[in-house]
């Protein structure tokens, strides 16, 4: 392999998703954070023994971890996830320690879904998944503005519609 | 295998007046393009036997209840055995089958209607299973795999007669060879043999009998493997004969403890301590030794005895394998995306390996998913016979492999010590503190001196290469695999790194595709080197996305 080959890199997906996705991975992150807290109420008034120091450490570990987590991973997402797409491929990054880039031909792709929680919901989100024939091959697009997914959803269903053959 | 005309004339609803010399089939074949036809009624039995097994638990707890109350002996032969052949009874009645319009339909269900169509040039793979009660009487289950990959994609017709299945799936595949690749006949002369060119394209050619045949179903047959019964000596050192070991042993002794209300183990385990620890240890490993030789030798028999792998000049390629339960599985060459070559550890050492397939529509009760062993544990000069045999492209299976350079040596140095480290500290903080006796720090040792072995395994299995039909990527020690796969199969690039991986330049490529493992993924490959292969796959596709 030459020199110059090994120097190849990926640029980053043009678009960012909503800011408001911020906000929704904060509130999804405080919720998964609240399950442990009740794991720990739970634990506090089960354990029959006197001492309480290790439920007071564990508690301080919680609130030392969930304070951490819940003002960098938001940010931190935000500025990772991103997507593009062109006439022949679609090209997400996502993640924030660990970080994925996934291509995928359009004329690869089989479904393209948009789905809402509820967060998104009340924000105005969307979220798009790319699926193709392969079960580890879907992109999915977390935190959309709800207009630009539906944009992006008819964009590459009409480049799929274009497409010919059974994108195996 | 059981003479068609042995079949009882009574439950046949077939008519039986066809020339001695071409018994049932041709009448049957006749008859596929317009009527629905029904299981073997002989699937009864089959399925009495079947049901009454699974339903073996809850027969025991009523035999027990009726022990213990006087009247529930009765309950239990006037409700439940009527209620078993009822089942089985309704589900021979209401299954039917029948292939019109170059598409295969399945009826079935009473309350539940269904009707499963596919068109046959969907089938991918054709699957004939016969359990020991199947054999006896001659049946087996027949199962088309399909394009999907959701759960409905199965259809499944349990059983026919072994002839029966056979020609099945003989049309099946001829049937999709007509609908696939009807440009073919213009380059053949025309004549009788060609077929019609107008009206039904997709009608059914009489089988080997009629000279008038378009495609000839009695294909020329290729054999690339025939089991070895010296290959056995393979069995003791693979995962699947040390685990199927571990399951005989497991029903066994459940089974031993059931009757003479005593196990084996809690046998041995208390006879523990009779001798002096040395006499125990020896014994024990002597008899772990024997016990895993024995059953895997036995689990090897069962899966693989009598396996032939087989090219038909149609293009598909057929494995027989079994001892008691017999596997018939063709596979269409057309869907083939690859090979997976193993190495794990144990056959390694031996000199041994083996090769399972990749392709598209693979039952998922197959070994693994969409994969199906092409050569079972066998010697390395076998397994890259048939594998050249398969794919036809020696470089991929033989060429070096570009290694993926030092940082990924020292993160798989790294990830195996540290947990070995951490183990060793803890035992030792737990000697000095609580005072832990000192043998506990001493095991301790033991991971931080077998695990720098087991890193450079794993770093000498990565890596990459790339030839002008195929990507190759190898990856793992215990379980080492050559993954052979076709470029023109991969359908997406995922590349993952961690937040360690990007501070060294390396990262998981995987290249995705529709068929077996539906990723194939390089290890700790660095990020230029990926992007570079990614790139030579398929560079209008990565060229867009580069800096």
């Amino acid at each position: 392999m030459s020199e110059q080959a090994e120097r190849l890199r990926l640029r980053e997906p043009a678009h960012l998703v909503s800011p408001r996705a911020r906000v929704m991975w904060l509130v999804e992150g405080a919720f998964l954070m609240l399950l442990l807290f009740a794991g720990q109420v739970l634990w506090w008034f089960l354990d029959g023994s006197r001492s309480r120091t290790p439920h007071v450490v564990v508690g301080v570990a919680w609130l030392v971890l969930t304070v951490l987590y819940l003002s960098i991973m938001p940010v931190w997402r935000y500025r990772v996830h991103r997507w593009e797409h062109t006439e022949t491929a679609v090209y997400t990054q996502t993640g924030w320690l660990d970080q994925e880039r996934r291509i995928a031909p359009v004329s690869r792709i089989q479904t393209v879904d948009m789905t809402r929680g509820p967060v998104a919901q009340a924000l105005g989100l969307a979220s798009v998944t790319v699926t193709t024939a392969s079960a580890a091959g879907p992109l999915k697009i977390h935190g959309l503005d709800l207009d630009v997914a539906r944009h992006l959803v008819e964009d590459l269903t009409a480049l799929t519609i274009a497409e010919r053959g059974d994108a195996t | 295998m059981t003479d068609p005309v042995t079949r009882p004339p009574a439950t046949d609803e077939v008519p039986q007046d066809a020339p001695a010399a071409s018994p049932q089939a041709v009448a049957a074949l006749s008859d596929m393009e317009t009527d629905w036809r029904r299981l073997d009624p002989r699937m009864l039995l089959v399925h009495l036997v079947q049901e009454t097994f699974r339903l073996l638990p809850v027969l025991f707890g009523i035999i027990i209840l009726g022990r213990s109350s006087d009247n529930g002996q009765n309950w239990f032969e006037w409700v439940f055995i009527p209620l078993v052949v009822a089942v089985v009874l309704l589900r021979y009645l209401t299954t039917r089958y029948r292939i019109t319009n170059g598409q295969i339909e399945l009826r079935k269900g009473l309350l539940n209607k269904q009707i499963l169509a596919t068109p046959a040039d969907r089938v991918r793979t054709v699957d004939v299973t016969s359990s020991p009660i199947h054999r006896v009487l001659g049946l087996g289950k027949v199962e088309l795999g399909t394009a999907g990959t959701g759960h409905g994609d199965r259809l499944v017709l349990d059983a026919l007669t072994l002839p029966e299945a056979r020609h099945l799936r003989e049309e099946l595949i001829h049937l999709r060879q007509v609908r696939a690749a009807p440009e073919a006949s213009t380059g053949i002369p025309a004549g009788p043999s060609a077929p019609p060119p107008t009206g039904e394209p997709y009608a059914l050619q009489p089988p080997v009998t009629a000279p008038t045949a378009s495609v000839p179903v009695a294909d020329t047959e290729t054999e690339l493997l025939r089991l070895d019964p010296r290959w056995v000596r393979y069995a003791p050192v693979t995962m699947t004969g040390v685990v199927s070991a571990l399951a005989i042993f497991g029903f066994a002794n459940q089974f031993i403890t059931r009757v003479l209300e005593r196990g084996v183990l809690t046998e041995a385990v208390d006879r523990i301590g009779d001798y002096a620890w040395w006499v125990d240890s020896i014994v024990g490993v002597v008899a772990v030794l024997v016990v895993v030789t024995v059953l895997s030798v036995i689990g090897y028999v069962l899966q693989f005895w009598g396996f032939r792998l087989t090219r038909h000049s149609g293009g598909t390629l057929h494995i027989t394998r079994g001892l008691l339960t017999s596997r018939e599985s063709s596979i269409e060459e057309k869907r083939i995306r690859g090979l997976e070559v193993g190495e794990p550890l144990g056959l390694r050492l031996v000199g041994g390996g083996r090769l399972h397939v990749i392709t598209t529509g693979l039952s998922k009760r197959e070994d693994r998913r969409g994969t199906a062993w092409l050569v079972p544990p066998a010697p390395r000069q076998v397994v890259a016979e048939v594998a050249a045999a398969v794919v036809g492209d020696r470089q991929a299976l033989t060429a070096r492999l570009t290694h993926h350079g030092a940082s990924a040596r020292r993160r798989r140095y790294i990830r195996a010590m540290w947990p070995a480290l951490a183990i060793l500290l803890v035992a030792l903080l737990l000697t000095l503190w609580r005072q832990w006796p000192i043998g506990i720090a001493v095991a301790a040792f033991t991971p931080t001196l077998v695990m720098p072995f087991i890193a450079r395994d794993r770093y000498a299995g990565l890596g990459h290469h790339l030839t002008p039909e195929h990507l190759v990527v190898r990856s793992g020690s215990f379980v080492r695999r050559r993954d052979v796969v076709q470029r023109t199969g991969i359908i997406g690039w995922n590349v993952r790194s961690s937040w360690f991986q990007r501070r060294v330049g390396l990262a998981h490529l995987t290249a995705t595709t529709a068929a077996g493992k539906q990723g194939y993924t390089a290890y700790d490959i660095p990020v230029g080197s990926a992007l570079a292969l990614a790139h030579e796959v398929d560079p209008d596709l990565i060229r867009q996305f580069l800096t």
